[in-house]
């Protein structure tokens, strides 16, 4: 199986705080990794390197085998970030449109995606509506809709279920998984365990900027008393 | 084709904003407001007082231009960064050059679009008022004050890398308004002092962008005669020199910038 992301011994720090120490993971063509962690556990620092924000301070790290700071290897990303507020005088096909410009896709191709998204994220009712007047969960689903519009191969999603109602998250879960069945590669991270338990194959806890376990959801919750809220809690409460 | 669907993108981007913020019905009335007093022949009663009143009307053209470019300039990167749009638009596959250039191209021709009404209502009111009218001298004044707005645009881009908005916005604005009023006396004023405060203003003088090269306020009101044509364009091509000096430093620092 092809690896889509690899971390190898990456470390990051800002100033005198390690937000990523040593971390070394990997993740293969078709998989849904939960990457789970307390705040400031160094997920969304970790995220910020695999885009190419920034590069980190030991290690290496690649996206399908190239660097993700090469604006060529994010045509194959989708990202959508933890909380956006996106540009407030645009309507989500506005929106839609300059990303997909960004993305170098044809006006065709755009309307035609944007369309699909809108109606499968739920902003039927509101296309003509600007994002100033939208809900949290609304700007979310519009974030879905602009991390899938270039339909790529790998998705980031950094908290995604923050802010959405039941049915929307209902919604999501469905298009996670149906993504998978299409062979797209995920990765999120939350704090939604129960989410994680019903849609990862794998998770992996960070503490304190330290990867403590990486593990089939399966391996981890094969025992029926156990579940991956308790073992959680049992990791991050370790010493 | 894919670099100019992405610079199409971000330019609408800024178009978008300046219409829907009501940017444009705000600076439509300003200049009806600014400019319609010209159209006066004999304003209060007092027969060539309308020069005056022209002086006064493309003064307050050159603020609002001014303003208007710069604090839109000032605000691409700081507002990309507290809203968070950043993350979205960075981690798109798009360089972060070609972003910074097409935000800035936005916001020129979001600017430029601006100045072009104000001298659009310009030039009508004032050849519907007389039937001599300067043309010559009137598109120079325009071609040169588009290369102000080249000029002080890149000028705060690069601020923007450097300050936060309202930061930037008081450093060029005191940087522009101090060589527009104080530049040409820099020279003088180095050779009362001796070193090293003579050297430190030579290269203030020589570092610093020559505003006042682009003021043909005076010769348009009072239909003195144009510049050189040669002139001109040096003084175009030094404010293109200038922006690209001003946005190849704001591009390296943006492609290092950690978000």
């Amino acid at each position: 199986m092809s690896s889509v992301i690899t971390i190898d011994h990456v470390s990051k720090s800002y100033g005198t705080c390690n937000a990523v120490s040593d971390l070394t993971l990997s993740l293969h063509a078709g998989e849904i990794l939960g990457f789970l962690g307390a705040n400031g556990a160094g997920k969304t620092t970790t995220i910020k390197m695999l885009l190419g924000f920034f590069s980190p301070d030991s290690g290496q790290i690649s996206l399908f085998g190239h660097n993700p700071s090469d604006a060529s290897t994010r045509q194959r990303v989708g990202f959508m970030p933890e909380t956006a507020y996106y540009y407030p005088y645009l309507n989500i096909r506005e929106l839609l449109s300059f990303y997909g410009g960004l993305c170098g896709m044809s006006s065709s191709l755009i309307r035609q995606r944007s369309e699909d998204l809108i109606a499968r994220t739920g902003l039927d009712h509101a296309k003509k509506r600007l994002l100033k007047t939208y809900s949290k969960g609304m700007l979310q689903r519009a974030g879905i809709a602009q991390a899938l519009l270039h339909d790529p191969d790998l998705l980031i999603l950094d908290e995604p279920f923050t802010g959405l109602d039941p049915l929307a998250r209902i919604q999501l879960r469905d298009l996670i998984l149906e993504l998978k069945t299409k062979g797209k590669t995920i990765l999120f991270s939350s704090h939604e365990l129960s989410e994680a338990e019903l849609m990862c194959d794998r998770v992996a806890i960070m503490k304190n900027g330290k990867l403590v376990l990486a593990k089939p959801v399966k391996e981890v919750v094969c025992d029926g008393n156990t579940n991956l809220e308790r073992i959680f809690l049992n990791v991050l409460q370790a010493p | 084709m894919h670099t100019l669907r992405q610079l199409s993108a971000l330019i609408r981007l800024s178009l978008y904003d300046l219409y829907r913020r009501k940017d444009l019905v705000i600076v439509t009335i300003l200049a009806v407001v600014v400019l319609v007093p010209m159209s006066f022949a004999t304003p209060f009663g007092i027969k060539g007082a309308s020069r005056y009143l022209n002086e006064i009307s493309l003064l307050l053209v050159w603020l609002f231009v001014l303003v208007i470019a710069m604090t839109r300039t000032a605000r691409i990167i700081p507002t990309e960064i507290d809203s968070r749009t950043i993350y979205p638009l960075l981690a798109k596959p798009a360089s972060r050059t070609v972003i910074l250039l097409g935000r800035y191209a936005g916001v020129l021709i979001a600017s430029l679009s601006v100045l072009l009404l104000f001298y659009g209502l310009y030039a009508l009111i004032n050849t519907m008022k007389s039937a001599f009218f300067p043309w010559e001298v009137f598109i120079q004044a325009l071609l040169l004050h588009i290369s102000f707005v080249i000029l002080v645009t890149a000028l705060a881009l690069l601020g923007s890398l450097f300050f936060n908005s309202d930061a930037n916005l008081s450093v060029s604005g005191i940087l522009i308004a101090g060589m527009i009023l104080y530049g040409q006396q820099l020279p003088v004023l180095a050779a009362e002092h001796s070193l090293p405060i003579r050297a430190i203003l030579h290269i203030l003088y020589w570092l610093a962008p020559h505003c006042e090269l682009f003021d043909m306020r005076t010769r348009l009101i009072h239909h003195w005669p144009a510049i050189p044509w040669l002139a001109c364009f040096c003084i175009f091509l030094y404010a293109l020199a200038y922006a690209a000096f001003c946005f190849g430093i704001a591009t390296w620092l943006f492609n290092r910038k950690k978000v």
